[in-house]
């Protein structure tokens, strides 16, 4: 699938679900690769990623099996087998997960067989899966979900018991979306608001344990039209738990949207709900109506280019039309989509785009992207009349920066990767997250002043 | 020691024979070498390190007016997302002010590709680089999964080199050829010599009237090649510059950094000067033997004792020795001046070095010479026949930890556990270990910081003035972070999971 890529904004399953794994509390990956492997993700998983950092074992402390020359001809399995045994005896881990690569997968290492005889050895040993992250099976989307479905086959304990008001969310993959944490603690605020109990396996607060008893859940919520949407099939078929696909929220319009959509689903008491988003709009609106004096006094509209992957594109979308009142003339689709899925997707930008169709491209390459757009925006051609691309401003990752700075435009930064921010806590969905974006596009604006 | 017949240069793994892992004294690290028994050791416990490819597409991205494909799957080169606003920053501070940055491709090897073959890709990858870029040069740098399945890429840059005006530069860096990262300087420098100095598309200098051509090679013998791989920043490269201006040299920089239609006048230089030859003995060696440029390369211009032993052994090479001990003695004592005030902040403070041998040995040199530290430890990425000079004034010392570990910050977290330096000099990616445990720590090299010369004497001085002046973050970030290591392994012998029989990596 796919040709070349030119400055691709994504990086190989490996690293995808290295940087998954690195995100559950005390989980620990044991590579089975090539030496390289890790330090080569790393840097696309920390500083890329809003200098995430490495965590609890992560970054140069990834336990590798690092196949050799030796390995290649006669077979890595025993040195996977060495590796899991002293990983056990030097590392505190509460969960390890082989990762495989290229190497291991194309000479066919029976790494089920290792995991078996490990389970068998038995006497108070963490428990351990594998996920592919074989990086000619995808990119980092792909190992996001190849740790999902581990997880929901091997790791969560059946329960065919299901509890009332109790969901699990997902869909943001860590480091991939760079304010994962901050999504995902603000979203189950919301949901929380209206009285669910809500599991996000990625953020401090969630456990191991939380994660092991998610099979009793009413609902699984996936905040992405995309990502995710494979592991929550295995979920239903090995848990039986439906799943809810939707589209990551920012602003209070599509927070309501979303908070509605759930609350139909659970079939939840509408009083209660409207309630709730009445008081949250309420609040939210006396924070977000502070620009107003500025917007108003100095032309705070803009013409705006998205470059973004499918979830934030869609996102970005609707708050900028919705919300911002802006006119987005180029949505650049950045993650790599089947030529048959892209109707599916455009799809998704109706109601926040007032015609997809035009204003979405689906391009990969980074240098292209200016292409796009003036294939939507006449050329400067020399008339005294010509209509600048201006006031214009671009919601993109850092590989942007040079893009808008040759158009003149405002540039922020908020898809993968991002080298030029540091990211915490910070958010950008929901409610909180919403006005965190208006603070940082806004700030852009004035940063002269 | 000719290797340019060949398409791919042999591996460090075989060509010196270095040791990856070792720990204990430095006697035995010496003699061990020496005798080649080291060589075959590995580790039963390991983590990750880079690979040759990472290292040797970030060198070759940094020359400009180049794209770099990776030939293999999405991944390979992911380390370039989080770089390329820095190589940008690198080259505009060279004066290159229509700096793009990094340019790179991936080929995307996918499942199919796997089985028919990826070589389409990349062609398709070198002609669209054309298109798009108009590059001097083309790096194709090869990865694990087309080497197994069996691409012949060398085969598609003589295939393509005549549709491109680019020159195609094949470099073999597949990841699981190596243990020793190192190699990657021996790739590209390989590349370099095969298709950009050799050959029919050599630039050579436009012919020129006899009184010019005369002047130009009277000039040619007071210019040298001073090498830089990535690891000296701006300001290191200046101060070089300035050090060898003193003494009547003109340098040129070679080869971050340069644009490649400038390297032809590397052969026309008086002198090769390597600051580290785990850098540069490949390159050095190859230029001597087949330009007739001889070399210097014993040592890394850090700290006084060895900017000394650098900058007479260049002088000594003309005749200047005379004039070098001049610039020395002046340099020296104004440096010492400057140095006096700083030292009551080092007094009966221990250092910890980790970082490449040569680097490693001159700055814990430096450490205990210039400022009056004491070094309790050293760890090197490696250890080759090139390490003993560096390493010499720590001979018989007993009191000082030797750890040889990329990486590997397991055997670094117990050590510093056991020794408690106050602080810490290493590399990117292992400071922040030592810094989980509580220690300051001072990043030993770095693209906007001085460590060469005189001029980073001062500098590393007065930055290690500053971090022990308020080590409170340190601290803070040791009581509030978990490390992943299990309490008995602090107990273990740090070197519990080396071994001698070849079998890890």
């Amino acid at each position: 699938m796919g040709a070349f890529i030119e400055k691709p904004r994504f990086t190989c399953p490996l690293g995808g679900a290295l940087a998954t794994v690195g995100a559950l509390p005390r989980a620990v990956a044991v590579l089975h690769a090539s030496q390289g492997c890790g330090g080569n993700s790393i840097g696309a998983i920390m500083q890329g990623a809003g200098h995430t950092g490495s965590g609890y074992c992560g970054g140069a402390s990834i336990p590798t099996s690092a196949i050799g020359e030796q390995q290649i001809v006669f077979g890595g399995a025993a040195r996977l087998e060495e590796q899991l045994e002293s990983t056990l005896e030097v590392v505190d881990a509460e969960l390890l997960v082989v990762i495989s690569g290229c190497t291991a997968e194309i000479i066919g290492d029976d790494i089920e067989a290792v995991l078996r005889n490990y389970r068998a050895a038995g006497g108070g040993r963490p428990p351990l899966i594998h996920a592919s992250g074989a990086g000619f099976k995808g990119n980092s989307y792909f190992g996001y979900d190849s740790v999902l479905k581990s997880l929901f086959r091997d790791y969560v304990v059946p329960n065919p018991s299901k509890k009332k008001g109790k969901v699990n969310l997902w869909g943001l993959p860590p480091a991939l979306d760079v304010f994962w944490e901050g999504n995902l603690i603000e979203l189950r605020r919301v949901l929380e608001g209206i009285g669910l109990t809500v599991n996000t396996f990625f953020t401090k607060r969630d456990t191991l344990v939380e994660l092991k008893n998610a099979a009793d859940a009413e609902l699984n919520i996936v905040v992405s039209p995309v990502n995710g949407v494979a592991a929550a099939e295995v979920f239903k078929e090995v848990h039986g738990v439906d799943h809810l696909v939707t589209d990551l929220p920012i602003g209070a319009k599509a927070t309501a949207n979303f908070v509605r959509e759930v609350a139909q689903r659970l079939t939840l008491d509408q009083a209660r709900v409207e309630s709730f988003l009445a008081a949250e709009k309420a609040s939210y609106y006396h924070f977000f109506n502070r620009i107003s004096d500025s917007y108003a006094d100095l032309d705070f509209q803009r013409y705006l280019v998205i470059v973004a992957d499918t979830t934030y594109a869609v996102a970005l979308s609707r708050f900028a039309q919705h919300e911002l009142g802006w006119v987005t003339s180029l949505v650049a689709v950045t993650d790599p989509t089947d030529p048959e899925d892209r109707p599916s997707v455009l799809r998704r930008f109706e109601g926040g785009l007032p015609d997809p169709e035009r204003t979405v491209a689906f391009e990969t390459d980074t240098s292209q992207v200016s292409a796009r757009l003036f294939e939507r925006w006449p050329k400067p051609d020399g008339s005294r009349y010509y209509r600048p691309f201006s006031p214009a401003f671009v919601i993109g990752s850092r590989l942007d920066k040079d893009f808008a700075d040759s158009i003149g435009a405002g540039h922020l930064s908020v898809s993968y990767p991002i080298s030029n921010r540091f990211v915490l806590n910070r958010g950008y969905a929901g409610y909180t997250g919403a006005l965190h974006l208006v603070e940082d596009v806004f700030s852009v604006l004035v940063a002269k002043r | 020691m000719s290797y340019l017949h060949l398409k791919v240069p042999p591996t460090r793994d075989t060509r010196l024979r270095p040791c990856n892992a070792y720990g204990g004294s430095l006697c035995n690290l010496v003699d061990g070498q020496k005798t080649g028994c080291l060589s075959a050791n590995g580790r039963s416990f390991t983590q990750a390190t880079g690979c040759q490819l990472t290292l040797s597409m970030g060198m070759a991205a940094s020359i400009p007016n180049t794209v770099v494909i990776y030939h293999g799957p999405v991944g390979c080169g992911a380390g370039s997302l989080a770089l390329s606003g820095q190589s940008k920053e690198s080259q505009l501070a060279r004066g290159n002010d229509d700096a793009v940055g990094r340019v790179w491709m991936s080929t995307n090897l996918s499942e199919v590709d796997i089985v028919s073959g990826g070589e389409k890709k990349l062609e398709a990858a070198i002609l669209e680089a054309e298109r798009r870029f108009r590059p001097h040069a083309i790096f194709i740098g090869n990865t694990c999964v087309p080497a197994i399945i069996g691409d012949d890429i060398d085969n598609v840059a003589t295939r393509l080199q005549h549709r491109v005006n680019a020159r195609i530069i094949p470099l073999h860096c597949e990841g699981f050829k190596t243990r020793f990262v190192a190699t990657a300087y021996d790739i590209v420098y390989h590349g370099i010599l095969r298709y950009l100095l050799n050959g029919e598309r050599d630039r050579e200098p436009i012919l020129r009237d006899e009184a010019a051509q005369i002047a130009y090679e009277q000039r040619a013998k007071r210019t040298v090649n001073l090498l830089n791989v990535g690891s000296m920043g701006y300001v290191d490269e200046v101060e070089l510059v300035r050090l060898l201006n003193a003494i009547g040299l003109e340098a040129n920089v070679y080869p971050c950094f340069t644009s490649p239609e400038k390297f032809v006048k590397v052969k026309d230089a008086a002198l090769s000067i390597s600051i580290c030859a785990t850098h540069d003995d490949y390159f050095v060696e190859h230029l001597k033997e087949h330009y007739g440029v001889p070399y210097v390369l014993n040592t890394i211009p850090i700290g006084t004792d060895n900017v000394r032993l650098w900058l007479l052994d260049v002088a000594d090479f003309f005749g200047l020795r005379e004039e070098a001990l001049k610039v020395i003695a002046v340099e020296e004592a104004e440096l010492n001046k400057a140095l006096a005030p700083l030292k009551k902040a080092f007094e009966g403070k221990t250092a910890f070095v980790s970082t490449g041998e040569i680097r490693a040995g001159a700055q814990a040199c430096m450490l205990e010479n210039d400022l009056g530290m004491k070094v309790v430890g050293i760890r090197a990425h490696h250890y080759d026949e090139f390490g003993e000079i560096v390493f010499e004034s720590f001979k018989g010392r007993e009191d000082v930890a030797i750890n040889v570990a990329a990486n590997q910050p397991f055997e670094q977290v117990n050590l510093i556990d056991r020794l408690k330096p106050d602080v810490f000099l290493g590399h990117g990616n292992s400071n922040v270990w030592a810094a989980k445990q509580g220690v300051p720590t001072l990043p030993i090299y770095g693209p906007n910081n001085s460590y060469l010369g005189y001029k980073g004497v001062f500098e590393v001085a007065t930055r290690l003035e500053r971090i022990l002046a308020n080590p409170n973050w340190y601290n803070t970030l040791g009581e509030t972070v978990e490390l992943p290591y299990k309490k008995s392994w602090y107990e273990q012998d740090p070197y519990a999971y080396i071994r001698q029989d070849g079998e890890a990596a």
